[in-house]
């Protein structure tokens, strides 16, 4: 048997038999089930001698039981002080990636927006959930997009009309509880903003406890001409937890997507936003903050990929590392052939706290048209001392001086975020971040 | 105020290179001292190792401050008794506004001294009266912290936040190098009108420009980390004159002297 093979024999295995014997709740979904639990028994599971995996290992989501989060027994705690107080009655909320309808409300969303849980509508055999779901999230020969579609069930559908411009920000809570056992969760989560209209998300992983688990979630977004879809992603997962995510969005002609993605927890974290054009003239940003430290992996695969002329597209990428985290940033820009007129800016930056912290960065360029502007970077840097000490002069203690530059350095990627109250607890992260910073420096 | 007594100091990494070797200066309260000399003397090094900078090390010799050593203190600790370092090359930090920056700091001071500290509406009042100073504009505050700051308004923010901190001693190294004489006459304007007869300042400076609107009641000359010659105004005139040279020479001859 070869090693492949019997990497395939680990639970993930065990868990696909297990769910090829349960029904969907609808046909239709019955059938994408079926349909990605084949194509899991054909695709191998990724390793360190893939290009795309090498720098980290897959080891612990191997090796690790988690058994299936669905009809588990759960403890949940009063989960309010995590609500977005500018969501107010534009919440949905998901429990180890069940939908928990007690906790969410949408009243304050226009009666034109759909939205609520995708299983319903798709039970439901909603038209638009049968031609867009899959068409974004579901890589091609990615195994794990193969595996979230496997165990479709529960998850988010948001469907934006025509001309409707949505002020109150949609908050996608998703809460992983503190268990005994290690478990396994997915969610997929499907937005359709039509043609001229506008909508803020929030996509917020919160892990309640430190405890493993392993979260699978599965995020598309279609936008059609001239639609405007903002879109944040927390990722506050707990510390000894697996994050493995997918992002596909597909940008129409004068369509604007707006991205920013904040890594704070999890063991082990992998996103993979990839953003296509679909048509001319787009904007798009894939903006990101990481703020890791401990023993956290954070690594970040993105694929921005320009397919027609008069595209601009930006991508800031900043990373914190402290400890001994690592962080791993794969940015590939693909200008297909006649896509000209380009003008894509890339940028990964990387602020190394410590001395057995770990970067890996790569920019990666596959350029086919030839008028294109592509800027691209990538710096290792660490504090300064002669800015803290500057700092200090001024009479601010160590923990407040690093702080501040901590901020200050982060900021450029959280300041564009559309929510307040989102900013604001970014903040209070890094303050938390830099206080652990000077804990583990007064402890070795 | 300030009492050095046979100040050796190295670099922290590099115990072999020495680069201050026994300086002695006293500096009284309310007095205005400008340190002199060539590049490469010590006099930066001196300023940063008042305010505590951790990249040297202190081998020998004493720091007093009020009476008491501050050789163990950290920098925000010498910031909270009153001690000030205006920098020669001012330090950015995008996405922190002057005002946050200096409303912690103060706040920060006020507190460690006893005093009340100021909330974010009496903090504007406060620094806008203090802008005055250095000829800004309230929109000053809002700014990032020397971020795109040109090299005149950076100095020009250093003597801004030495007037909000109202520090009993400042260091001010170099503050007026790199500055158009319109602009060194706003810096030496507002040094006038903060020191007082309670506040004490030395001016780290190469040229005697600055001193002709900064009048100094003593001035000293750094010469390979020591001072060479302590006087008075005439002598950064003879200094602007004649150069360094006769001092390396009256070093040499005095270092000749001991030896024999």
């Amino acid at each position: 048997m070869t090693k492949l093979k019997q990497t395939k024999q680990t639970f993930l295995q065990d868990l696909l038999d297990f769910q090829g014997s349960l029904n969907g709740k609808s046909q239709f979904l019955d059938e994408v089930r079926l349909k990605a639990a084949d194509e899991v028994r054909n695709t191998p599971f990724p390793h360190r001698k893939d290009e795309d995996w090498r720098f980290i290992s897959l080891r612990d989501l191997y090796s690790d039981n988690y058994q299936l989060a669905d009809g588990m027994e759960v403890s949940l705690p009063d989960i309010s002080e995590h609500y977005l107080p500018e969501s107010e009655g534009a919440r949905m909320v998901f429990v180890n990636g069940s939908f928990s309808e007690k906790h969410s409300s949408t009243e304050a969303l226009p009666e034109e927006v759909e939205i609520g849980n995708l299983a319903d509508f798709a039970s439901e055999d909603h038209p638009l959930v049968k031609e867009h779901l899959g068409k974004y999230g579901n890589f091609e020969g990615d195994v794990f997009s193969s595996f979230n579609a496997a165990f479709l069930s529960d998850g988010v559908f948001i469907h934006v009309p025509e001309g409707l411009k949505v002020d109150t920000p949609v908050h996608l809570l998703f809460v992983q509880t503190d268990a005994e056992v290690n478990y396994f969760a997915t969610s997929r989560s499907l937005v359709l903003a039509d043609a001229n209209s506008e909508i803020t998300i929030v996509e917020d992983y919160i892990g309640l406890g430190n405890n493993k688990y392993f979260n699978l979630p599965v995020f598309e977004v279609n936008l059609e001409e001239k639609a405007f879809v903002k879109h944040t992603k927390i990722q506050r997962e707990s510390k000894e937890a697996i994050h493995v995510a997918r992002t596909g969005a597909f940008v129409a002609k004068h369509a604007n997507y707006e991205s920013y993605t904040i890594t704070l927890g999890a063991k082990l974290s992998r996103n993979e936003p990839r953003i296509s054009q679909r048509d001319e003239e787009v904007e798009f940003t894939v903006d990101g903050l990481v703020l890791i430290d401990g023993d956290q992996v954070s690594d970040t695969h993105s694929v921005m990929d320009h397919r027609f002329s008069h595209a601009e597209s930006h991508q800031l990428h900043k990373c914190v590392i402290n400890g001994k985290a690592h962080s791993v940033f794969n940015g590939k820009i693909f200008v297909r052939k006649d896509a000209q007129k380009i003008d894509s800016f890339q940028e990964n930056r990387n602020l190394l706290l410590s001395r057995k912290g770990l970067v890996n960065t790569k920019p990666q360029l596959e350029i086919f048209a030839d008028d294109v502007v592509c800027t691209h970077g990538a710096t290792v840097g660490q504090l300064e001392e002669d800015e803290v000490f500057y700092l200090k002069s001024r009479g601010l203690n160590d923990q407040q001086a690093r702080e501040l530059l901590i901020y200050a350095f982060a900021l450029e990627t959280i300041e564009n975020i559309a929510v307040d109250s989102v900013q604001k607890l970014l903040v209070d992260e890094v303050h938390k971040y830099t206080e652990r910073q000077l804990d583990s420096q007064l402890t070795t | 105020m300030l009492e050095i007594k046979d100040l050796h100091v190295c670099v922290a990494e590099d115990p072999s290179e020495k680069i201050l070797k026994g300086v002695n200066l006293t500096i009284g309260k309310g007095e205005i001292h400008a340190i002199m000399g060539p590049n490469g003397s010590g006099k930066s090094t001196l300023s940063k190792v008042v305010a505590g900078h951790e990249a040297y090390e202190v081998t020998q010799g004493d720091i007093l401050f009020e009476g008491e050593s501050i050789l163990e203190l950290d920098p925000d600790e010498r910031a909270h008794k009153g001690i000030f370092l205006a920098f020669q090359y001012p330090v950015e930090v995008p996405g922190v506004t002057n005002k946050n920056l200096l409303r912690q700091a103060l706040n920060t001071i006020a507190k460690e001294q006893g005093r009340e500290e100021l909330d974010p509406l009496e903090f504007e009042d406060y620094a806008h009266e203090k802008l005055q100073l250095v000829d800004m504009k309230p929109e000053f505050l809002e700014r990032s912290v020397n971020a795109g700051f040109s090299g005149g308004e950076k100095k020009r923010n250093e003597i801004f936040q030495m007037a909000v901190l109202n520090p009993k001693l400042s260091f001010l190294d170099e503050t007026d190098s790199g500055l158009d004489i319109d602009a060194l006459k706003i810096v030496a304007n507002g040094i006038n009108q903060i020191a007082d007869e309670e506040k004490s300042v030395v001016m780290v400076t190469h040229y005697q420009r600055i001193l002709d609107y900064v009048q100094p009641d003593f001035v000293h000359v750094m010469i390979d980390g020591k001072i060479a010659k302590s006087g008075e105004k005439d002598l950064a005139l003879k200094l602007e004159e004649q150069g360094y040279d006769w001092l390396h020479e009256e070093v040499a001859v005095s270092v000749n002297g001991e030896q024999n």
